[in-house]
Order: structure tokens, then sequence, then C-alpha cells
């Protein structure tokens, strides 16, 4: 096929192939974070579908510390609303636990790559929690972002994040709204000086199509698309 | 650091719990699906593995997969524990109450006890060599509030209390006490044992070293094995925490077992801990406990004392997560139709200003086949406050045509249509904020007897005062007389209002140009529309009432009257074709939106339909038209553009002057007069001069017969 009438989308199979590519790739080249895992998913026993479904996982990134006033924030809201000291617990007097102070409270937050079959394009599906699980809303994360991409985010033409039910999990995830993804990858290949040919494109694809997304959380690849 | 010979009390860095949100979800579909008030205790596992981070500690975890599946087809067991080198499972118990009574009464002494003793039951009857994650066992208590989506608990890691505590001897980066050699080998050993399917998710294993520096990895129960002379034996377990000058809980039960077990009171143990994925002998740490517990502490029947509560930021206190947003159905639908307005908005009209819409108080006249469709439309656009004024029943022929509307509304006589119609629109959305008003609009050529005046001036004070705290108004009731009122009351206060009219296949929907006084004090100064802006602009245009926008009964020579009574009695039941009324109802709200991105509002001037348009507009949302007439025959639309006449018996200055200076009394002239409005306004007038000019006619053609051949 030829990038010139490339349509900038994938087919399911590509995605896959490109997906270990991009995994492999983030490995070799990225000490700086943990690896990509592909995770199964599991198949509806009524569908035709020989080909088993999975995406890219990436969990646990600590995204970033909040400072000062929002952990008094935090607890604030904790003992505000919880005073329920069970009464009358008589605890076994314990020298040996140590007493830690100063709690400080990180930020994690997971990323799912998922194929979408309805825009033919990954997508990056998201969420934010504090360290003992608890969820952290999207406008808390859009705080933590990088300025300069919390900016772009309220005003780009190519970014969008919505609440949706993640395909798999079935809980309500953030993601980045997949409409713009094949126009702008088709314009990011179209531009390379290299004219690559559609078999390089698709290996690629997925790192350039993160290259450009994970930017949004300050998550950069540290090396450059490669010939 | 090392920390040598203090003979102080060896502390534990205590346990932290992880639970995500999975884990709540499935508790309540537990709750709700199969498990319902029976509140026994729920088997679970906890996960965790070596500190991964020389900053951060690992937790203690609680996934979804933590709890028993909640598909139907399977039983209430918990599932093969997918356990691997990053997920050690270690089983647990949980105890969910239905109440915050039960939740604070807990006997946690009591269940912290029970929890204890299945350990030191397992350390005696040696299952904890054969599998030693039942060392880390959990405790969890809860109560789920699964009305405000609240969970509320509290997480124990038993440890049994040796009694007196074990004393640190040394405590020392694990690079600090093995040679360069043995280093190396130890390191190799764990990672062996660590990428080992086999024994990824053993959390507490042997490492023996032997004199020629060779260390090896081995499995609780070959301890005898490994008591060799010249051999160094370290009690190695996986150690979630990162501190350098404490071990982590997971090292208090492994004591225990060592000492009950064995009867060791020396122990060399091994923090094992990683990096990236691999043993870590910086991060690690070597130390050594002396153990000199009573005798008797060893015996059987005599469970230890435990202890284990998590603190929650230091206080001993439960903790609490709210998950409304991510669980409570109202919370994602809104959220869900907010972002959804706000990707129209993103991809194809970044003009569109949703805070208008969301903001916006629109009265329904007329909840019936066009009030439904009205109504649901608004709510599509996102408008979240609508009044539906409507004095019918549901009947039965209803919920064909009137989308909001089904069988269960008609039966019994039939509901209210004003309070079935709300019941509906928070069905389908429950963050709609809908009002039913049940009342008849009072009719001019209805005449009203003199018992009945006193309600009928209420009503009109309430339609006026309904009037008043909206901001559009629709007309969507079946008839025309009962149009006039509105029109008259919106007129006078410029609001905007909309009418939307059906013939058997044709329809005309349009917007009421604004009123004819101008300086009006009624028009609220805190609107945020462009409405107080226009009407500054509009003081010239105004005041002869020529290029003001006409209403629905300008263009009428006659007065509304009574067109329901003396018809048959096909003509009394509106008969349309279905398809009228959704179209009618879809472009009267799409021509809502219009006005309201319009800079000038209602006091926008009319624009038609061209062909010449081509797609480029002024306006992101199109051309705002006057009045839209459509015909189904001819699946044709035109827009037209009609002017106020002065002689309107709705709209017209005298008339609303009228209104404004004889309020109540004026309304029940034009009410019980069938011909009040018409002298009024000078219809009469007109209407009689016209007839008079006939008759001149007729004359001159009388005198002229001679002349004239009759044609």
């Amino acid at each position: 096929m030829d990038v010139l009438h490339w349509d900038g989308t994938l087919s399911a199979k590509d995605f896959k192939i490109g997906a270990f590519a991009f995994a492999q790739k983030w490995e070799s080249h990225n000490s700086g974070f943990p690896p990509w895992s592909w995770v199964l998913c599991p198949k509806h026993p009524w569908l035709a579908s020989p080909e088993e479904e999975g995406y890219l996982s990436l969990e646990k990134i600590c995204i970033s510390r909040p400072n000062e006033e929002d952990i008094d924030q935090i607890s604030q809201i904790d003992t505000g609303e919880e005073e329920t000291s069970c009464p009358g617990n008589e605890d076994v007097i314990d020298d040996a636990t140590l007493v830690q102070s100063g709690h400080h409270e990180l930020h994690y937050c997971d990323f799912h790559i998922v194929y979408s079959s309805t825009f033919r394009v990954p997508v990056l599906y998201f969420r934010a929690y504090c360290s003992d699980g608890s969820p952290f809303p999207l406008d808390e994360i859009e705080k933590q972002l990088p300025a300069c991409s919390a900016n772009e985010l309220s005003k780009s033409k190519w970014t969008f994040i919505t609440q949706e039910e993640h395909p798999y999990l079935k809980r309500p995830w953030y993601k980045l709204h997949p409409c713009g993804t094949a126009e702008w990858m088709k314009l990011l290949f179209l531009s390379d000086a290299a004219k690559p040919k559609f078999d390089v494109v698709l290996e690629l694809y997925l790192l350039s199509w993160f290259s450009v997304v994970g930017q949004v959380f300050g998550l950069r690849i540290p090396f450059k698309i490669s010939n | 650091m090392a920390k040598e010979g203090s003979g102080s009390i060896l502390q534990f860095a205590p346990l932290q719990s992880s639970v995500e949100e999975g884990f709540w979800h499935r508790l309540s579909s537990l709750k709700l699906n199969k498990f319902g008030i029976d509140d026994s205790p729920i088997p679970i596992s906890g996960f965790y593995a070596p500190c991964s981070h020389p900053q951060v500690s690992n937790h203690l975890t609680l996934l979804a997969v933590s709890l028993p599946s909640d598909s139907n087809d399977e039983s209430a067991m918990p599932p093969t524990i997918p356990s691997n080198r990053n997920r050690c499972s270690v089983p647990g118990i949980l105890y969910n109450t239905n109440t915050m009574e039960s939740f604070q009464a807990f006997d946690k002494q009591g269940l912290l006890k029970a929890e204890a003793m299945k350990i030191w039951e397992d350390i005696h009857s040696g299952k904890a060599v054969e599998d030693c994650a039942v060392l880390s066992r959990i405790l969890l208590i809860s109560f789920a509030d699964l009305k405000k989506w609240n969970f509320h608990y509290w997480f124990a890691f038993p440890a049994l209390a040796l009694d007196p505590p074990a004393t640190l001897v040394d405590l020392r980066p694990a690079s600090q006490w093995f040679t360069l050699e043995e280093a190396e080998s130890v390191t190799a050993a764990c990672n062996e044992w660590r990428n080992s399917s086999a024994t990824a998710d053993v959390p507490f294993f042997l490492v023996s070293i032997g004199s020629d520096s060779r260390a090896a990895a081995r499995h609780l129960k070959d301890l005898e094995a490994c008591q060799h002379d010249g051999q160094k034996l370290l009690f190695a377990f996986y150690d979630p925490c990162h501190l350098p000058n404490n071990p982590g809980w997971p090292l208090r039960n492994f004591l225990a077992l060592i000492s009950a077990r064995w009867n060791l009171k020396t122990v060399r143990f091994l923090c094992y801990r990683e990096n990236r994925g691999f043993a870590d002998l910086n991060l690690s740490l070597v130390g050594e406990a002396l153990i000199t517990v009573q005798p008797g502490w060893r015996e059987r029947q005599c469970v230890p004392n435990a202890v284990g509560w998590e603190l929650n930021k230091g206080r001993k206190v439960p903790r609490c997560i709210n998950l409304a947003k991510s669980m409570d159905p109202t919370r994602l639908a809104i959220s869900a139709a907010d972002l959804n307005l706000k990707l129209m908005r993103w991809r194809a009209l970044p003009s569109l200003n949703l805070d208008i819409l969301f903001s916006l108080k629109c009265l329904l006249l007329g909840a019936g086949t066009l009030g439904c469709q009205v109504a649901r439309m608004l709510m599509a656009w996102g408008v979240r406050k609508i009044t539906l004024l409507d004095n019918g029943r549901v009947a039965m022929s209803n919920p064909l045509r009137q989308s909001l509307y089904t069988l269960d509304d008609c039966l019994n006589g039939g509901d209210f249509k004003a309070t079935a119609a709300v019941r509906s629109l928070q069905r389908i959305f429950p963050a709609v904020e809908a009002e039913g008003v049940i009342m008849a609009i009072p009719m001019p050529g209805h005449p009203v007897s003199s018992q009945e005046e006193k309600t009928v001036l209420e009503d009109c004070k309430r339609l006026s005062d309904l009037i008043e705290s909206h901001d559009v108004i629709f007309l969507l009731t079946d008839t025309r007389e009962s149009r006039w009122l509105p029109t008259l009351l919106c007129a006078n206060t410029n609001k905007i209002t909309i009418t939307a009219a059906l013939g058997f296949d044709s329809f005309l929907v349009m917007r009421h140009g604004p009123g004819p006084l101008n300086s009006n004090p009624n028009l609220k100064a805190e609107t945020e529309t462009s409405l107080a802006a226009g009407v500054d602009n509009l003081a010239l245009t105004n005041t002869d009432g020529r290029h003001r926008l006409g209403c629905y009964f300008c263009n009428d020579v006659v007065a509304p009257t009574d067109s329901t009574s003396n018809r048959t009695l096909d003509q009394q039941c509106t008969v349309t074709r279905p398809g009228l009324a959704p179209i009618a109802s879809a472009l009267a709200v799409e021509l809502l939106v219009g006005i309201l991105h319009h800079p000038n509002g209602m006091f926008a001037e009319a624009e038609i339909a061209n062909s010449n348009s081509g797609g480029n507009f002024e306006l992101p949302l199109g051309i705002l038209p006057h009045q839209i007439r459509g015909s189904l025959p001819h699946f044709q639309q035109m827009t037209l553009v009609g002017h106020s006449s002065n002689t309107c018996t709705a709209c017209c200055s005298t008339v609303v002057s009228e209104y404004r200076k004889r309020a109540m009394e004026f309304i029940l002239q034009a009410i019980n007069h069938p011909t009040y409005l018409e002298d009024l306004t000078g219809l009469t007038e007109l209407m009689r001069s016209a007839s008079t000019f006939q008759l001149d006619w007729d004359d001159e053609i009388e005198a002229a017969d001679d002349e004239c051949v009759e044609l």
C-alpha cells in the first residue's frame, strides 16, 4: 500500500504487530520506565473471530508529587468525614511497630493502549489514583500535568479527554478521544522527509503515535524515530 | 548504614494497604447480585511483591480478582488466584456488614485474634512451611454504602507478637554483609528464584551459602538439609518496605514461625528487595535478630497476642473512599452527557455556548405530540430546566404519538400528562430539573361564568408568573385560541417565544418577534444573553412596530374564537400525519438554539434560506429564519418573514398597553366577549370598511347597468 493513499488507520492485526514492536523498542531503549505488557482479553464464546484480542498495559507510573498544600487538603477531607473511631479497643501495646511520620501522598497513573475497531486506531486509556488506591479525578490530574500540555489540551484540535467505559474492564476510565488520530497520523507520516514505505510506517506507527499522545502526560520517548 | 549491637527492640515497618477501584466495583456487584443481605465472611486474596523502588514501599494490594467472581455461572469459591512474580497472593478474609452501626460494633480484638489463631495453627501444623504465603494472611472489615457509594474499610495485617519482643543485633545493606563473590552468587540465585514460575510467588525462602561462596535459594521445607556446618544460612523474605533501617512487616510472622517450629534463638534474615525487576543487594538488608521468648510462648495451645490494625494517617480510625463519580449511574449519565456536548463543540462547533444551554429555563405549554418531542430535543441539547404545562390526562391513543408516555401512564383513567411527562424525563436523564403544572390556559371565546371567574383569574396570574420565571416559552397547544394569552404575556415581557402548529399534513414553526414596548421594566437586567444588549440597539426600530417581526396572530384578521365546539366529531380530534410533530418539534428546538447563538438574540432580523448561500454562513449554526412552513406532500420546507401588524390581537401596542393598564380585567373582557379584541384593535373597523367598499362596488354596478355588459 502506498503511504500517499493511506488514510492513517490500522487493521486489528496490524495493531497487534505494531504493539509488540512498540513494546520491544520501548523496553530496549527506555530504561527509565517499566516495560509495557500485553494483556490478553477474555474471548466472547459466541464471536467467530479467531484472533485473540488484547491491549498494552503500563501501570503504576508515578506522575508527580503534590505540594504541601495538597497534603493538608487531603487529610482535611479524610478526617472531617470520618470520625468513627471504634470505641473501647484496648490494643496490645506493641513496641515492635515502627511509628512512621509525614506520609507523602503519591499519585500513580495506569495507561492502556487499546485498539478501537470503530476508528481503526489505537486509543490511550488512563486513570490515576493515590497510593491507597482511591481514584484521582480528572481535574486534579490536569493540574498535575506539565504546564505546557495542560494549555495544549484546552486549545488543541487533536486531543480531547473524555470518560468512557473501558472496553474490557467495564469501568469508567479516561481516554484521549480517537476521532482525530487517523488524520494527524497521516499528516505525521506524509510530512516525513524520508518518505517511508508502508511496512516501515506500520512498524513505527505506535511509536510515533505515542510520541504525540504521551506528551500530554510528560512521557517522552527519549530517542528519535529511526530511519 | 549499619546498625550494630544496640540490643534495641527490632521495629518493623507496618504494611500499607492499597485497594484498586475494581475491588469495590466487584464487591458492590456481589452484594447486589449474589450476597444480598447475607453478611457471612468472604474469602479474599491480597497481593504484594518485594520493594521495587529505593524511595517507595510497595503496598499490600487488593484487586478485583481478590474477590470471588461476580458472574452467575461460578460458585462463590475464589478461582485459582492469578499469582505472578509481581503479585504474590496471600489468603485473607473480608467481613462486610450491611450497616454503619454493625461496622462500628465489630469486635476488632476478637477478629484479629481469630486470624492470629489461624496463623498459629498453620505454624504448628506445618502448613506454613509448605505454603508459606499463609504467614501473611490479611483481615479486612468493611461497610459498603451502596446508596452514597461510600466504602468504609479497615485492614489488619495480623502479626504474632513475640513476648518479649525480638532485639536487633545487626542490620546493614546486604552488599555490605556478603563478600563480593557471595553477593554475585546470591543475586543470581535470587533472580532465578524470582524468574521461575514455580517459586516466583513464594514469599519466604532460604538462602544457603556454601564454603565455596556458592549460594542457593531453597524452600523452607528444606531447612534441615541446609543446616550443615560451614554453610551460611539466611532466612529470606520478600520485603515490600524500602526503609534502610527497618525490615518490613512480613518478617514478624516469619520470626514467630522460626521460633515456634525450629526453636532458633539467633536468626539471620535477608530482607529481599529489588530494583527494576532484579535483585538489588544495596537496597536489600541483612540483619540478625535475637529471640528470647518466655518458656511457654511456644506452646501450641497458647496463641500469642496479635497486633496489626492499620493506622489511617497515624490515627486508629478506619478509611473511607467515595466512588460516586465512577459508580453512581446518575453521575455517570451526567458526565457522559456533558462530554458528548463538549465533543460536539470540540469537533464541529467551537462557538457552541454550552453554559447558556445548561442554565436556560424553558416553559412548554402543552405536553402532547409537540410537547413531548420538544422536551426530548431540549434535553439532547443539554437543557436541564424544563417545565411542562398541560391539564389533560394521558389517553390510550397518546403513547403512539406522544413520545414520553407508555401504556402504564394510561391506566386507571390516565395520569395527568404534566406529571407523567416529568416522570418520563427523569427516567431518561435523572439530572433533569423537570416540573409539571396541571392547568388550563384561559382562552378568548370560551366565556366563563362568574363562579369560575376567580379560578380563571388565578390561572392567568399563574401563567403570567410562570412566563416571568422562564427564559423561553414554547407554544405547543392544539388550538389557536389557547395561544393568545401566552403570546400577549410573552410580548409584554419580551421572552423568547417559539410557536409550533400542525395542520393535517403541514406545519408552522416560528419565533415571535419582540414585544412592541421596549422600555420594559420587566426585562431582567441580569440576563446574560444578548437580549439586554439587543434592546438598546432596537429603540429606533421598535417605535412604530413596523420592522418588528410578527407573532402567530399578526397575519390574522379575525380574533381567536372558540374553534372547538360546533365542529364535527372528526374535527374535534386533532388529526395530523404522525411524521409532522417530530419534524416540527425538532425544528422548533434548533430554531431556539439558533436564537441563543445569534448576537442579537430574539431581536435578530429574519433570514431566508436561498440556494445562493451555499455552505457559507455568517454564523456557525446557519441562518436564523422567522417562520418555517413545511409541507409533507411536497416534502418541502419554506422560510418566510412576517412583520408585525399594528392591529394584531395579541401583540400590537394597543393590546399590550391595554393589558398593562388593566391587566386581569382586560383579560377577562377578552375571554368573555368574543368581539372585544377585534373592536379594540380596529379589526372590526377594518372589516366594516372592507364590507362597505363592497356595497359601493355593487351600487356602481347597478347604476351603470345599462352601460356595462355583464361579464
